[in-house]
């Protein structure tokens, strides 16, 4: 097995026999790491999407001044055989929105750290995820959204399906600081698991050191829901067809927050061809 | 845009009191004590003053071995205040074990009549008691009627001597030394425990109760649970902890090994109320067989840290688990609990359900693992956990993992932290309650699911902690 180097560690360690603690990469990665620095400037709104289609490493470093918003949409589909890492760093100002639409589609094998800082009181974080894992693929992700600023707004919303013999880990985590009065987060993960070679970790982390706070986990890990299945099937369509209808369904709500059509189009038109394989 | 003022909101203040009850200390008049420390030689010691057969010292120096081997873990609460050197392993209290409650010593009789453990025993809503004091059982007893069924409730001195095929079979066998240091140090200087086996078919209707007791300052309890619950049979063991407050660290790594058998069911209740010195770092385990059901039934209100996660191994087909839990943690304190499941056969399901409270800087943590083999298709899990914050000097933390091979499972999980509610209040003082008991009646509330498992007097005995950790609330 090739040697492994640490990339991200979860904000609170825990038994180490689970190996979720730290996010390993391929220790022979190629160091040159690709940065981008995006800055919103008070009161503007801006959009950027980025779609990562080479392997490699990425750091994207976000500023969103008071009252701006940014909508940010970063689809990852690298080739297959591709080593893919993303650091995304954000500062979010008093009365700002992040807003993060992000797809972990293609490579080998992926790691991407999100660090999302609501410092400024009133300030928000949308965060929508998709991965999907065939093959022999590994995804690892580590996602921590720091509530400090009071009356913040966090949101996690990720959705998944694994194929093959994928591997995926997802660190999620809301991290309420002291003096974060007045501030509501919520994390929700739905993974659908589509072959009986798969392995699936969730590990969705709440760490509060304020009591006037309103957080909300929830996890959803199994197998496609029967009914629905037997629904589609009953109206004419095959297992397989079925099978895509509701893992498309699921991956909507993430999908229509992308607003290039073109670049929706490719990416529903990628994991349709990626599902009919699996 | 002008700054938005803000104002604070009303909050719950929390008083540390006296927990005086627990907290009355007896003279020391122990026979014997080691030195402080972990050597070989003191494990010889223990060894030779417990009577071990050879094969008994021969697994605590291996224990030792792994022990000096094994680094502390990396994760959890920060336990480097804990120094070995300073703990003694072994105290023999002045008191040989008796089958006769008038037998036992007048200060230590004293001590467990004021837990009122004799007296569940007399009003028999216990079937079978047994009393530990510092490093010994003092105490066991067994209704008639169970011993003519083949139950065997007895310490675990006696049932090496007695029934040392079985407890060789078994001990140390679901939680090995090399588990982690703390079970290594476990397998080294234990001492005391219950031994329960339940023969096939045999309910045993009513519960059995076990209570330990450390007095002496500066030293460890190391006692060793061991039950076996055979085919179609049940039982309900209750477990029950308290010490003393000193100035130095006391040191609980106790050992608690469940065997459910095809069929069985078992209750294990635990009501822990440690002082506020005391390094609670306990393991605890089932193998649960075809068709087996474990029930946990948790309550953590004592200790200053503690490491407890009940596990729960689903053996065989259709093998179930239940945890219910709750965890008081307030000044001082910093309970990390929870609890870990792994599915290990088809159709096997586990139900985790917990409530933690946190209050005036006290620290708790719900940590879990819920693991499915892909020997497991058709597993199903689901795990609740809320967490109430009393004031923000608090915290309170979540942090389950779930790790899931294969595609035939099912497992939800879901968790809520937060503050008693304003709406809440308010509507109960509307309704003419004064604000201080509305809170107590929002924590009793939610710690109910939890309550409601207990027999009646532990669920006594649990509101009243939860009223002991909340008198001195003010508005």
């Amino acid at each position: 097995m090739a040697e492994l180097k640490t990339f991200s560690r979860i904000p609170m360690r825990t038994w180490r026999w689970l190996g979720v603690n730290e996010s390993r990469i391929p220790a022979d990665i190629n160091e040159h790491v690709k940065t981008q620095k995006i800055l919103v400037e008070a009161g503007k709104e801006d959009e950027v999407v980025l779609t990562q289609r080479e392997g490699g490493q990425y750091e994207l470093q976000v500023h969103i001044e008071e009252g701006a918003k940014l909508h940010l949409v970063n689809a990852q589909l690298v080739p297959d055989d591709a080593l893919y890492t993303c650091r995304v760093k954000v500062f979010v100002g008093k009365g700002a929105t992040f807003a993060y639409t992000v797809v972990e589609a293609g490579a080998r094998h992926t790691a991407t750290e999100l660090h999302v800082d609501l410092v400024g009181d009133d300030s928000k974080a949308d965060v929508w995820g998709l991965y999907f894992g065939d093959g022999e693929s590994v995804i690892d992700l580590n996602y921590v959204i720091r509530q400090g600023g009071r009356r913040t707004d966090a949101n996690m919303q990720v959705r998944g399906a694994l194929l093959g013999k994928s591997e995926k880990i997802f660190r999620g985590t809301l991290d309420f600081l002291e003096g974060s009065k007045g501030s509501v987060g919520r994390e929700d993960e739905e993974v659908v698991l589509l072959s009986p070679n798969v392995r699936n970790r969730s590990v969705p982390i709440m760490l509060s050191h304020e009591d006037d706070v309103d957080g909300h986990h929830a996890v959803s890990v199994g197998k496609m829901d029967e009914d629905k299945l037997f629904y589609l099937m009953s109206r004419g369509l095959d297992l397989a067809e079925a099978q895509r209808l509701v893992v498309e369904a699921s991956f909507n709500p993430v999908l229509d927050r992308i607003p290039d059509a073109e670049l929706k189009a490719e990416i529903d038109t990628y994991l349709q061809r990626r599902l009919s394989n699996g | 845009m002008a700054e938005e003022k803000f104002v604070p909101k009303k909050k719950t203040y929390v008083e540390d009191i006296e927990r005086t009850l627990y907290d009355i200390k007896d003279e020391d008049h122990s026979v014997y004590k080691t030195q402080s420390g972990l050597t070989e030689d003191i494990i010889r010691d223990i060894s030779k003053r417990k009577n071990d057969p050879q094969w008994m010292l021969d697994f605590r120096l291996k224990s030792l071995a792994v022990y000096n081997s094994l680094a502390l873990p990396t994760w959890g609460p920060d336990i480097s205040e804990l120094n070995m050197d300073d703990i003694v392993t072994y105290v023999q209290p002045d008191a040989k074990m008796t089958g006769n409650w008038q037998d036992v010593p007048a200060d230590i009789k004293n001590t467990f009549d004021r837990l009122g453990i004799p007296e569940a025993e007399q009003k028999q809503s216990l079937a079978g008691v047994g009393a530990q004091y510092d490093s010994e059982v003092v105490y066991h007893s067994i209704q008639d009627d169970l011993v003519k069924q083949g139950v065997i409730y007895t310490d675990m001195e006696t049932a090496i001597r007695e029934h040392e095929d079985v407890v060789k079979e078994y001990f140390m066998t679901l939680v090995p030394p090399k588990d982690h240091k703390f079970a290594a140090l476990h397998g080294a200087v234990w001492s005391g425990g219950s031994f329960v086996y339940v023969p096939e078919g045999v309910h045993v209707e009513i519960p059995l109760q076990s209570y330990f007791r450390l007095n002496a300052a500066g030293a460890g309890q190391f006692e060793h649970t061991l039950i076996i619950v055979e085919k179609n049979a049940s039982l309900h063991f209750i477990e029950g902890c308290s010490a003393p407050k000193y100035n130095v660290t006391n040191l609980h790594a106790g050992c608690v090994e469940l065997f459910v058998k095809e069929g069985a069911r078992l209750r294990y209740s635990t009501i822990e109320n440690w002082s506020r010195n005391m390094m609670n770092l306990n393991t605890k385990r089932a193998l649960v067989e075809k068709d087996g059901i474990i029930e946990w039934v948790s309550g953590s209100f004592g200790s200053h840290v503690s490491c407890l996660y009940p596990c729960s191994i689903l053996h065989g087909e259709n093998a179930r688990c239940e945890f219910t839990g709750v965890t008081f943690a307030s000044k001082g304190q910093n309970l990390d609990t929870g609890a870990s499941v792994i599915h290990a056969a088809p159709h096997t399901s586990a139900n985790i359900n917990t409530r933690t409270i946190s209050k005036a800087g006290g620290m708790a943590t719900y940590r879990s693992a819920v693991k499915v083999t892909r020997r497991a298709p058709f597993a199903k899990c689901s795990v609740n956990c809320e967490s109430l914050m009393l004031d923000n000097a608090s915290r309170s933390d979540t942090l389950p993992v779930m790790d899931i091979e294969g595609d035939e499972a099912d497992i939800g999980h879901e968790a809520k932290i937060g503050r008693i509610s304003d709406e809440a209040i308010f509507y109960l003082t509307s309704r003419g309650i004064d604000e201080d008991e509305a809170r107590a009646m929002i924590v009793r509330g939610f710690v109910e699911p939890i309550a409601k498992e207990l027999p009646l007097e532990y669920a006594v005995e649990m509101n009243n902690l939860v009223n002991i950790e909340l008198e001195g609330t003010m508005g």
